[in-house]
């Protein structure tokens, strides 16, 4: 805003409402402070009180017994997210790669409305038809692999298949806004130079695109590892090291959730999940800081 | 699209190859490229057939419960502002199906005569209202039982109609806070923002905030609010932790909108002697208020999707007396925490058919809430960059 010579004269009304302006932006910035503080205040103290190591290492998580190991819970999450990763984002991004560059153009922005509407569906609507329609079919697949020994279709494996199907329409459109950011005078030079589509998009699109189909995939498994009420519905909720992909065990923020409910605010058992919650703190501030990385230098905003 | 159609075509014509000339289709891995491309399509395809299949089974299966009006007027039961709630509904139920349905006209209107008139816009929009209004005014004792009745834990037959009532009060809670609070944030970045260090922390907050789960958000609102406060669990409580959630969407694509407006108006309010105060409110935001309401729009999306940050923060139970009631301090539950809650907890017998209802009546908001803000990012200028703040 250039200040002109003959600047009008500014009334009281005027910095009032740079005033309220400047608080709201405020507001902002010390919400956020109040959050991370008020986390990092009862996360650190259930930390102490149970013990870094325990907490970390641990492998049996009963809270009635007052037995914090969260072993079980960090694993669940990471090798869940990991799977979704494996399900739903590598499936996507290819999908994205044929969006853009392959696809003929009238079904382009069809396929890209699909799924949007796709992405915007809430995940609990994502975990009822996991529980209803591939539970069964994984109970059938674990006996079949297992015998006897399987216990049922909730566990690890449908819960990533679930996460995988929950993220890839993030992922895909994420991925689609990367590619679609690739400057087009690069594409048509690529084809002017004689190359096919193939060529183009695997030796020009993606070596230009790659940072943001990364950022893609580094958000989705951050959304995977952080999802909550889908996942509880189908991973089993056991507070134990899984045997197999096909046996229940839990993660950190369905653990979260349930155990809220009964602990006494205060408690170590109160404390215990906001230390937990830190974890998925740590994975979100490194996925950020990641994607700063990778899109240093690039125009972001 | 041109080099893949002659490729094609070069393939087909194969006689033709005697000529020694250099041709793109002669190139080696030709036949491997194609496998490849056609092994995308076929992934591409697959994933949007899933998911588009998905839906529309979705709403076929629950579909039929949100449709079921009856004959005969379905008595009011004894609790307070069930009337009100009706008629808002039928209102809105009628008032959406004519929306649709004028869009779908005046798509056709425009594929025929080329142009939009205002004047079937005029047309369309009383016709809205009067559909909203005859809708509210005879069909309010008709509407479909399941979506008037309250829900219930252990017998058949349970409704939605307080889920319903509550996720959109909590749209309209939280939006009393995310505008706000949004557009000031957004504008103080986008127009009058002075210390870099301030903006620059103002950005990796955001960032932050966007990248938590929102697990981390309920948790927060549990400690605050249901604890610290001893509110309990309250709507209210839930609708500030679904507001603060909402923050990065509302701030980065207000930001965004307010950055595109055209710097020639804005030069021209001040040439004028408006000063930047004014310029900003009557000139910048004025023009951006589509992007603006867009944004606004998903985040009510955000808010109709979201269940673990409320399951925390405003509890899982509907309670008789007060399930149609205004006041925020009252806990309750929404349409996806009632999703959710079915099937851990509930007991009814009928528990996949409520699911089924409940996942349609939801997956109808949403594709709303998408519609909405699609047009309105049309001409909000930001329409580009929507997704990327809208999905984490």
């Amino acid at each position: 805003m250039g200040t002109a010579v003959l600047a009008p004269h500014r009334g009281p009304r005027d910095a009032a409402v740079r005033l309220v302006l400047v608080s709201c932006a405020a507001l902002v910035l010390l919400t956020t402070l109040a959050m991370l503080l008020f986390l990092g205040q009862a996360g650190l103290k259930g930390a102490r009180e149970v013990g870094l190591v325990p907490l970390l290492t641990g492998a049996l998580w009963k809270p009635e017994a007052d037995t914090f190991g969260g072993l079980p819970l960090i694993f669940g999450t990471f090798v869940s997210a990991a799977g979704a990763v494996l399900v739903g984002a590598v499936p996507a991004v290819f999908a994205a790669l044929w969006a853009t560059e392959l696809a003929p153009k009238s079904t382009r922005s069809l396929y890209r409305r699909t799924m949007e509407v796709a992405a915007a569906v809430p995940s609990v609507v994502y975990g009822w038809l996991a529980l209803v329609y591939l539970v069964p079919q994984m109970e059938k697949v674990a006996h079949h692999l297992r015998g006897d020994a399987a216990t049922g279709g909730e566990g690890l494996a449908s819960a990533g298949i679930l996460l995988g199907v929950m993220i890839a329409p993030t992922v895909l459109l994420l991925s689609l806004d990367s590619l679609a950011r690739v400057p087009s005078a690069l594409r048509d030079a690529s084809a002017a130079l004689g190359a096919s589509p193939w060529q183009t998009a695997t030796r020009v699109v993606l070596p230009h695109g790659w940072r943001g189909i990364v950022v893609a995939v580094f958000f989705g498994f951050a959304r995977a590892a952080g999802e909550t009420m889908a996942v509880q519905m189908v991973i089993g909720g056991a507070r134990k090291l899984p045997d197999s992909a096909f046996s229940p065990t839990t993660t950190i923020s369905t653990q979260i959730v349930m155990d809220m409910q009964n602990a006494r605010p205060g408690t170590p058992g109160s404390n215990v999940l906001f230390a937990m919650s830190l974890v998925l703190l740590v994975v979100s501030v490194v996925v950020v800081l990641g994607t700063r990385w990778l899109t240093r230098g690039a125009r972001t905003t | 699209m041109t080099a893949l159609a002659s490729a094609r075509r070069n393939e087909s014509g194969a006689p033709e190859a005697a000529a020694p000339r250099l041709r793109r289709g002669m190139r080696a891995g030709r036949i491997l490229e194609s496998v490849l491309g056609r092994l995308l399509a076929t992934v591409a395809l697959a994933i949007a057939v899933l998911y588009g299949g998905g839906l529309l089974y979705l709403l076929a299966r629950g579909g039929s419960r949100l449709v079921a009006f009856t004959t005969f007027a379905t008595p009011l039961s004894d609790v307070d502002g069930e009337d009100a709630m009706r008629f808002v509904l039928a209102a809105g139920i009628f008032a959406v199906s004519a929306w649709a349905v004028s869009l779908v006209v005046r798509d056709v209107l425009v594929r025929v005569r080329g142009v939009a008139s205002r004047r079937a816009n005029r047309i369309a929009r009383a016709a809205i209202g009067v559909a909203g209004l005859v809708g509210a005014l005879a069909f309010r004792d008709h509407l479909p039982r399941f979506l008037i009745s309250l829900p219930s834990e252990t017998r058949a037959g349970g409704g939605i109609g307080p889920e319903i009532f509550n996720t959109l009060y909590f749209a309209l809670l939280s939006t009393m806070v995310t505008l706000p609070v949004g557009v000031g944030a957004a504008l103080y970045m986008a127009r009058f923002a002075k210390q870099r260090r301030f903006v620059s922390a103002l950005r990796v907050a955001l960032d932050t905030l966007a990248s938590l789960p929102s697990i981390v958000y309920g948790l927060f609102g549990f400690l605050v609010f249901v604890v610290q406060m001893k509110l309990g669990y309250s709507l209210f409580a839930g609708a500030i932790v679904l507001a603060i959630l909402n923050l990065p969407l509302m701030v980065g694509i207000t930001e965004e909108s307010l950055r595109a407006v055209p710097r020639e108006l804005e030069e021209a309010s001040l040439a004028l002697g408006a000063t930047p105060v004014q310029t900003a409110l009557r000139v910048t935001v004025p023009y951006a208020w589509p992007g603006i309401l867009s944004a606004l729009v998903l985040s009510i999306g955000r808010v109709f999707a979201e269940s673990a940050p409320l399951i925390m923060t405003a509890g899982t139970t509907i309670s008789r007396g007060t399930a149609y009631s205004l006041d925020p301090f009252r806990g309750g539950e929404t349409l996806a925490v009632h999703l959710w809650y079915v099937n851990s907890a509930g007991l009814a017998p009928d528990r996949a058919d409520v699911s089924a209802g409940t996942a349609a009546a939801l997956v109808v908001l949403i594709l709303l809430t998408n519609v909405l803000a699609s047009r309105l990012a049309r001409f909000g200028g930001a329409a580009g960059t929507r997704v990327r703040h809208a999905t984490r």
